[in-house]
């Protein structure tokens, strides 16, 4: 791609930049939310239009009009977004718009499903390929879109954060299958926010800061700090350990005796005895596989989901409780940041201002009447603490880059002022800036007594900010570590169940 | 394009305000689409409007003031439409319940000599617990609105046509027996000098309180919320069911209002009244730019839209339009309205 520009509206979000894969090789593609590298790359897939510049295929030049034209040119994108059909199975969603057909015209189902069990099967997913999508996890999906792309046997594959939703150890086998793609003959973008990833399946980085190419570096050499700080534009010293843990845990707020909730529904791993306390200004990190239960652990102390029947104790401030629904946790002083903002989190049409007091509208209300000033200073007071960047508080949440839209959203959740504040993977598709004002945010949280939950699939992260991690498997409790005296490893170890870490274990959780 | 970025620098910034005044100039132009439709339907009205003695016949304002008393049932409806598809909901019910509310007033009236207090406070009463039942349906059990409405729609229909003997009940007046109180024939009048038809009154108070309502209070957050996103707001303590119950109530409650004022237009109350209205009141919600997945639009918006078919059908009227072309240009109008929708500026990339 030579010279490669594309305006939105009056906003460059591409500007003049070049771009190469070869074949066998694995090119990262770095850069902040908003950098241009989701527009650079749907210019390369036939999404986006309308640009400038020129794009040429073992030297030819081409130009596409649809997705479908560059599929047939050998390019195929794995989206960020998972573009799948909810209702439809995994087979067909892998075989949409091109269904293999009998001499009769009707769809060839045992073949997709044969064909579709073996590609899952090859890239080591264990899914059962005539479930339907909408019963999947997030990170199972992710997996389903993935192994779409495979199937098309495309010579440039551009894989869009592949692993935002994936465990650590589903993202070993993904670079497995990636390395498979590369000795093959395959050229593949990788986009990703993960930098410990680039190192271990990039050969070359690109980083791209408001449209521009601004550095390459061989992804092998290349240390965190100057990818961080070509991506930023300066140097970014607080990443990690941005969590004072020089403070001494309170009292205990929170504690969980052996839960066990049964409610038995498709791709769910509810509760299954779980023990752990949480101290007052106490980070605790939830870690695990995909489908170790981390989400519907939360889930259970928010109370939602559907009922079920309900074994243990959850003892918040001392006092029991069974959590019905969310108003009744946020009265209780429980608040949680959902795994998906997009879907879970915010009404992306809707104003910043909305988005930002719609967990309290009711409580600045006199008699049901809302202030329309009160509504403002509450929710420029927020967007001001947790600075997010905007325009007007008017601007629609999802103009707002991912970052900035997790802000908005852990902003609403601090305005209930939680005692206990519940996060379900808080740095999904978030970039490196915002990553670490989050966890300032969790840290100053914590340091005015507020007890942190914080689910993630991100070591690093659990490791950087909790100060002790529960490591989930199958809906219970394994290991709980002390964070000061284990590694990322260990952790990673710890989730897949491998007995080394043993001695790392301070103390067994169940 | 290029121009701009490599051209001096004084071009640069020039250009920046007009970018900036246009994005600001095109999302208002959207946000009141329904009233730009409206002052331009105006517009044309007058131009076209047949002349008596140099007197411009649709500017009359006895003509106005019919316009307004012509759209003020599926007003009523439009306004109780408009919160339940803001919610991201349908009501298809409030056709029969209009039918079933006229049917109601005009049997208790003349058939059981009721006060006209009693029956008013009995109909609405009716109409809201139809709404309650039917939001309850779709709030508790999780059945789609369109489903439930659907079902409702057949029943209040039904009731209707049991309740009349399948009759349509005429309404005299007097004090004797089987006549209802002369009070109720009020409906039907104008007042202030014989200007203003009552009917238009009651819709325009329905529509201020609407507006208001939709503007100041916490509840109506909630209902935006739930529209924009349902899970979202649920999550963020939006109390979800009750409001999904209360929004169906208030939507019963005024196909409740608009049969009783519907009875005491027309002096009867008629088993098959109301038969197609639900897509009267969406079509103006939807020309007054209310979107139907919910969270976006308002009762402003629908006003406008009600106020713009009016119009239309109105100077249609006085030009002697045929009143099957006047359909044809009613449904272009709704297939403008809800295309120009599709041009509204980008919010989301």
């Amino acid at each position: 791609m030579i010279g490669v520009t594309k305006s939105f509206g009056g906003v460059r979000a591409v500007a003049g930049a070049d771009f190469s894969v070869r074949a066998g090789e694995v090119h990262a593609l770095l850069g902040e939310n908003g950098a241009g590298k989701s527009t650079l790359m749907k210019v390369l897939s036939g999404e986006v239009g309308g640009y400038r510049g020129e794009i040429r295929i073992g030297g030819d030049p081409v130009r596409f009009t649809s997705p479908a034209d560059a599929q047939r040119a050998g390019i195929a994108m794995i989206h960020q977004e998972l573009d799948l059909v909810p209702a439809l199975s995994v087979a067909e969603n892998v075989f949409l718009g091109r269904e293999p057909k009998t001499a009769f015209g009707t769809v060839d189902r045992r073949r997709m499903l044969r064909e579709t069990a073996a590609q899952l099967d090859r890239t080591g997913v264990a899914i059962d390929p005539r479930r339907p999508v909408e019963q999947l996890r997030t990170g199972e999906q992710q997996l389903v879109t993935i192994v779409k792309a495979l199937s098309l046997d495309a010579r440039v594959l551009i894989m869009d954060e592949p692993t935002s939703a994936l465990s650590a150890h589903e993202v070993d086998r993904l670079f497995a299958v990636i390395a498979g793609l590369r000795r093959g003959g395959s050229g593949i973008v990788y986009i990703s926010h993960r930098m410990e990833e680039i190192g271990k399946v990039a050969d070359r980085a690109t980083v791209l800061r408001n449209g521009e190419v601004v550095a390459e570096f061989d992804a092998r050499s290349m240390t965190a700090a100057q990818a961080s700080e070509a991506m930023v534009g300066r140097p970014v010293h607080l990443m990690f350990r941005a969590a004072d843990r020089g403070r001494p845990p309170g009292e205990d707020l929170l504690r969980i005796e052996n839960l066990a909730v049964r409610r038995s529904r498709p791709g769910r791993r509810d509760p299954a005895g779980i023990s752990l306390r949480v101290a007052r200004g106490e980070i605790v990190g939830l870690a695990g596989l995909l489908g170790a239960g981390r989400t519907e652990l939360l889930e259970t102390l928010y109370g939602v989901g559907a009922k079920g029947p309900w074994q243990g104790r959850i003892i918040l401030g001392g006092k029991e409780i069974r959590p019905r629904g969310p108003r009744q946790a946020l009265r209780l002083g429980i608040a949680l940041v959902p795994e998906d903002r997009r879907i879970a989190g915010l009404a992306l049409e809707h104003s910043v201002l909305a988005n930002t007091v719609m967990s309290i509208v009711d409580r600045i209300a006199l008699l049901g009447l809302v202030s329309r000033r009160r509504e403002r200073s509450a929710a420029r007071a927020s967007t001001e603490r947790l600075g997010v960047k905007l325009a007007s508080l008017a601007d629609p949440v999802g103009s707002l880059s991912g970052g900035n839209q997790q802000k908005v959203v852990l902003g609403r959740n601090l305005l209930t002022e939680p005692r206990l504040l519940l996060l379900d993977e808080p740095t999904r598709g978030v970039d490196v800036g915002a990553k670490a004002e989050i966890y300032r945010l969790l840290g100053e949280a914590a340091s005015q007594g507020v007890g942190v939950l914080l689910a993630s699939s991100e070591p690093a992260e659990l490791v950087g900010v909790c100060h002790r991690v529960i490591v989930l498997r199958d809906g219970r409790g394994r290991y709980e570590l002390d964070t000061g005296k284990v590694s990322e490893a260990d952790l990673l170890a710890a989730s897949m169940g491998e007995g080394a870490v043993e001695g790392l274990v301070v103390g067994g959780a169940e | 394009m290029s121009g701009q970025a490599s051209g001096p620098a004084p071009t640069a910034t020039l250009g920046a305000p007009v970018t900036r005044r246009r994005r600001e100039f095109l999302p208002t132009v959207f946000k009141f689409q329904s009233l730009f439709g409206l002052v331009l339907v105006f517009a044309a009205a007058v131009v076209y409007s047949p002349t008596k003695n140099g007197q411009v016949l649709f500017l009359d304002s006895g003509n106005l003031f019919n316009v307004v008393r012509s759209i003020s049932e599926i007003g009523i409806l439009a306004v109780g439409m408009t919160l339940v598809i803001l919610i991201g909901g349908i009501d298809l019910s409030v056709g029969s319940v209009l039918g079933l509310a006229s049917v109601g007033s005009a049997s208790l009236l003349v058939d059981n000599g009721f006060g006209v207090v009693p029956v008013v406070l009995i109909v609405l009463a009716i109409g809201l617990g139809f709404g309650v039942v039917q939001g309850v349906a779709i709030a508790t059990f999780g059945i789609q609105a369109f489903i439930v409405t659907l079902a409702g729609m057949q029943i209040a229909r039904g009731l209707a046509r049991i309740f009349s003997g399948g009759q349509a009940i005429a309404i005299t007046y007097g004090d004797g027996p089987g006549q209802a109180p002369v009070v109720f024939s009020l409906l039907g009048e104008r007042t202030f000098g014989g200007l203003v038809p009552i009917p238009a009154l009651i819709f325009i108070a329905v529509a201020a309180v609407a507006v208001v309502l939709l503007r100041v209070t916490s509840f109506s957050r909630h209902v935006y919320a739930i529209g924009g996103n349902e899970k979202a707001a649920r999550l963020s303590g939006v109390p979800v069911m009750r409001v999904k119950i209360v929004v169906f109530g208030i939507c019963g409650l005024l196909a409740a209002l608009a049969g009783i004022v519907h009875a005491g237009q027309l002096n009867f109350g008629g088993p098959n009244d109301g038969t197609g209205y639900e897509l009267d009141a969406i079509a103006a919600v939807v020309i007054g730019g209310t979107s139907l997945s919910g969270g976006r639009g308002s009762v402003a918006g629908t006003v406008a839209g009600a106020l713009l078919v009016g119009v239309l059908r109105n100077i249609l009227a006085l030009r002697n339009i045929d009143s099957n072309i006047q359909l044809l240009i009613i449904g272009l109008v709704i297939v403008l309205a809800a295309g120009l929708q599709q041009f509204r500026p980008a919010s989301v990339s």
